[in-house]
């Protein structure tokens, strides 16, 4: 049998409902930002990077994509997006690239966006509509280009610097983490890129010691990126990175300005489960 | 059946007519008996599998139409320390967004399979929360959990679910997206319970990387406390979480229920300070409301809105988002549900305005 007793709560809550109004907009740009903050209204949405992130990850993504506590340590914020996203492993989908220059189709970020049955977890923006297929066709358009990362704004185009590490400084992994990456403000010049600058060394109660052999390459179609792959499993313990940056044939960009100090990147191989 | 277990199924029926007409698997309905979630649920947080009681609690007060089975109960055992439950989620939904075409669908949203072995019965439990639909399986939970002897707290480890706030059926709620606390999002970590009378308390360490590599740069610590009481209840939680090296992040809650007549009323207010973000940080503020009214046995209306501030610091920027959905549950283990969702936000960006028109089938054990 029907009870009306609730009736009049449900009227209540929707006057409450009432006065809870969303913004008006008033003072934003066209992605809901302060007006002036970006110079003005941001130009609408192309296939370039800082397009895209101004039009897309920024407004839609940075909400919960943000911090330490980022859904599959993703960050999609300004400083982090580029160096998180292209040429880099997902997590939820190792095999794949989350954006893999060239190769729109097999970008996982692409697959995430269209709701592919081949994801593993939800479809995103989570909770949101499906971004507009024209909106990820222009995404597509960007990785079909080669994903390229667009100028370098700010202090870190004056100077060539490591502006991120993963697994980040004094991170705990597990060992399948594979690959080590390391992103670069500029492109680094390829034959300075060699056993002399970059070494992985294991740390332990005596002298350090060298990890193994590495290999080392440039991300496709991310030339900022530094892929180092240990050729076997690393074992448990602690590892230290080195970037030799000062010195004969240190690490330089293409513009032969030099790294100028030696970077130093510490992370540990923990087998624990 | 065993005659023990017959004797427990009765003894859970007998229990279960006492409570209301009307229950469901959301906080509402602990609300609504004026019980905490462990009355159902092996988890003391709440959510996933549910005990023996909550089974039989399900079977026989849920429906509008228990279908007889006689004897043969479901109380979520496959052995003497196995128990099992799964919940799957399928919707045909339309969504309409301005200037963009509708997009209708049929869709998989969920379906979860739990897994518990107690493995010392009542004091050690290892439990698994797997996804295994849409897409590749995926692991949400994996734990173990030791109870005291008198189970007035419980030391739990593994990958687990922190505790902030209501535990929502609706991870797309913006209190669940704000926090970054939701049950989409768990984490490595350690908790502590301590559940005594009306009191629940809970504290937590853990990596702060949303189960992803941890950083030593620092952790995220949780604690709540909840007061329930048979018509209300009141908590408040505060997560902190440094991990990331650029910066930590903060967040804040009060949250509640209130049982006025057959309608449930849950509240949320979070309010989140994320510095890991450029340009000083930035602070959120999100908040729930819920009614929800018990029409007759199997049906319910729920009415939930909610708002968010997604930066406290730029003004007309908030979004609103309101719900309506009715729930019936024909029969045991059934749920339909039918509701829509209204998005309100600036009028710059179009997915602000989303409408949500859905159909789903609940299915749960």
């Amino acid at each position: 049998m029907l009870d009306v007793s609730g009736a009049r709560a449900l009227v209540a809550l929707g006057a409450a409902l009432l006065a809870a109004c969303a913004g008006n907009g008033e003072g934003l740009d066209a992605n809901g930002q302060p007006l002036g903050s970006a110079g003005g209204t941001p130009p609408p949405l192309t296939a370039d990077f800082q397009s895209i992130q101004d039009n897309v990850f920024t407004p839609v993504c940075v909400r919960c994509h943000s911090g330490a506590g980022a859904p599959q340590g993703l960050q999609l914020d300004a400083a982090h997006s580029y160096a998180l996203l292209v040429g880099v492993p997902s997590n939820e989908e190792p095999g794949l690239l989350r954006v893999q220059p060239g190769v729109a189709d097999s970008s996982y970020i692409v697959l995430k966006l269209e709701g592919s049955s081949a994801i593993v977890g939800a479809q995103m923006p989570f909770g949101g509509p499906p971004l507009p297929q024209s909106t990820i066709d222009v995404i597509r358009q960007w990785i079909s280009d080669g994903a390229a990362s667009g100028p370098v704004a700010g202090a870190a185009a004056a100077r060539f610097a490591v502006v991120a590490t993963f697994p980040e400084d004094q991170a705990v992994v597990v060992p399948e983490v594979a690959r080590i990456v390391v992103a670069f403000s500029h492109e680094p010049d390829a034959s300075l890129i060699n056993d002399t600058t970059v070494h992985l060394e294991r740390l332990g109660t005596d002298a350090p010691e060298p990890a193994g052999p590495i290999f080392m390459r440039l991300a496709d179609g991310n030339p900022r990126a530094l892929l180092i792959n240990p050729r076997g499993a690393l074992a448990a313990g602690r590892y230290r990175l080195t970037l030799r940056g000062s010195g004969g044939g240190a690490l330089a960009d293409v513009n032969a300005h030099a790294l100028g100090i030696d970077y130093v990147s510490e992370f540990i191989v923990d087998i624990t489960p | 059946m065993t005659n023990s277990l017959a004797r427990f199924v009765s003894r859970c029926m007998a229990l279960a007519c006492v409570f209301a007409p009307s229950v469901h698997a959301e906080p509402y309905l602990a609300v609504g008996q004026g019980a905490k979630c462990s009355q159902c649920h092996v988890n003391p947080t709440g959510g996933g599998l549910r005990n023996a009681f909550g089974n039989v609690f399900a079977q026989t007060q849920l429906p509008a139409h228990h279908l007889d089975t006689g004897t043969d109960v479901w109380a979520g055992g496959l052995a003497r320390f196995i128990s099992i439950g799964a919940d799957l989620r399928f919707d045909a939904s339309s969504q309409q967004v301005p200037h963009t075409r509708t997009l209708a669908q049929f869709q998989m949203q969920q379906t979860r399979v739990y897994l518990g072995a107690s493995v010392i019965p009542d004091r050690l439990l290892v439990y698994v929360d797997e996804q295994v639909a849409p897409g590749g399986a995926l692991n949400r939970e994996a734990w173990g959990m030791f109870w005291s002897a008198d189970h007035s707290w419980y030391l739990k480890g593994g990958q687990l679910y922190l505790p902030f706030g209501l535990r929502l059926q609706d991870q797309t709620a913006f209190v669940g997206q704000v926090s970054g606390i939701n049950m989409t999002t768990p984490d490595q970590g350690v908790e502590f319970g301590w559940l005594k009378g009306h009191w629940d308390a809970q504290l937590a360490e853990s990596n702060g990387t949303a189960g992803g590599a941890a950083t030593s740069n620092g952790k995220q610590s949780s604690a709540q406390l909840t007061w329930v009481d048979s018509l209300w209840r009141l908590g408040a939680a505060a997560n902190y979480n440094n991990a990331a090296a650029t910066g930590s992040r903060s967040a804040w809650g009060v949250f509640g229920g209130l049982k006025t007549g057959n309608v449930a009323w849950l509240g949320e207010a979070d309010l989140v300070d994320d510095r890991s973000l450029a340009g000083g940080g930035v602070k959120m503020l999100a908040t729930l409301v819920e009614a929800n009214w018990a029409l007759a046995r199997g049906h319910n209306l729920k009415v939930t809105g909610e708002y968010l501030d997604p930066n406290r610091r730029v003004a007309h920027a908030a979004q609103t988002r309101w719900s309506l959905l009715y729930e019936l549950t024909p029969v045991q283990f059934v749920q339909l549900r039918a509701g829509v969702r209204y998005f309100d936000g600036i009028p710059q960006l179009d997915s602000q305005h989303t409408r949500l028109y859905f159909l789903e089938m609940h299915g749960f054990l």
